[in-house]
């Protein structure tokens, strides 16, 4: 797990363009959710797929769970030629969405995504919005069990942010 | 975090408006005064806790599996 504070570090120093979601991110958020994996969305401009390859094919990326003798080389045509990703890598369980299931690419969550300090770096997180959608969508029984939880704390921190403008 | 907006959110938490989000997640059986407490964490503090639980959980299940065999 602490590896996947070192994938978050090589990647924004590696220049690419991408937003902290899923649990991580509710976590970051204030979320009590456990989470195993770093899951990040993505932006698919041809310069963040080269970067993105190159930052983290030092690190032997895998398909998770996949058989030893699926073929996977993991580079800028893959990356291209994919969308979403589930990968084992020397650094831990990170997951690669070009797309977010009910919210949609980069573009879209980037948005609402606000800047969190996080291990001295400052790193883009989505909106509590965003999380809620995609679990949503994805619609597995984990993720519709973390919705009364996620949609509580944005109800309290909407109604947090209109008592901060009544002053 | 002030005192005063912990003090909102803990009243909120405690006497949640009928119909709302956070009366749904008390009913489900969620303790919101545990996110509360995490409200007042900065986000790298967040973390951590749930990497010390994550570490935990990862732990028992070691223990448990051992025990099967």
């Amino acid at each position: 797990m602490k590896s996947l504070r070192t994938a978050l570090k090589l990647l924004a120093d590696g220049g690419i363009n991408f937003v902290i979601v899923g649990g991580f991110a509710a976590v970051a958020r204030g979320s009590l959710q456990i989470t195993q994996d770093l899951d990040i969305c993505y932006e698919r401009t041809p310069e963040n797929l080269r970067r993105l390859a190159n930052v983290l094919a030092p690190y032997h990326p895998r398909l998770r769970a996949a058989p030893q003798d699926v073929p996977f080389v993991f580079d800028e045509r893959t990356l291209t030629q994919g969308m979403n990703f589930t990968l084992e890598t020397d650094l831990g369980d990170i997951d690669l969405l070009g797309e977010l299931s009910g919210v949609g690419q980069f573009s879209e969550v980037v948005r609402d995504a606000i800047s969190l300090p996080l291990f001295g770096e400052s790193y883009r997180i989505a909106s509590l919005e965003t999380v809620i959608r995609s679990k949503r969508a994805a619609g597995r029984p984990k993720d519709l069990n973390s919705l009364p939880e996620l949609e509580a704390m944005k109800e309290l921190s909407d109604k947090q942010l209109k008592n901060k403008a009544k002053g | 975090m002030t005192r005063e907006e912990q003090e909102y959110l803990y009243n909120l938490v405690q006497n949640p408006p009928p119909g709302s989000k956070i009366e749904a997640a008390k009913k489900y059986g969620v303790d919101l005064t545990l996110n509360l407490r995490r409200l007042a964490m900065t986000p790298t503090e967040r973390v951590q806790e749930m990497e010390s639980a994550s570490e935990l959980v990862q732990e028992l299940q070691r223990a448990a599996a051992a025990l099967k065999k």
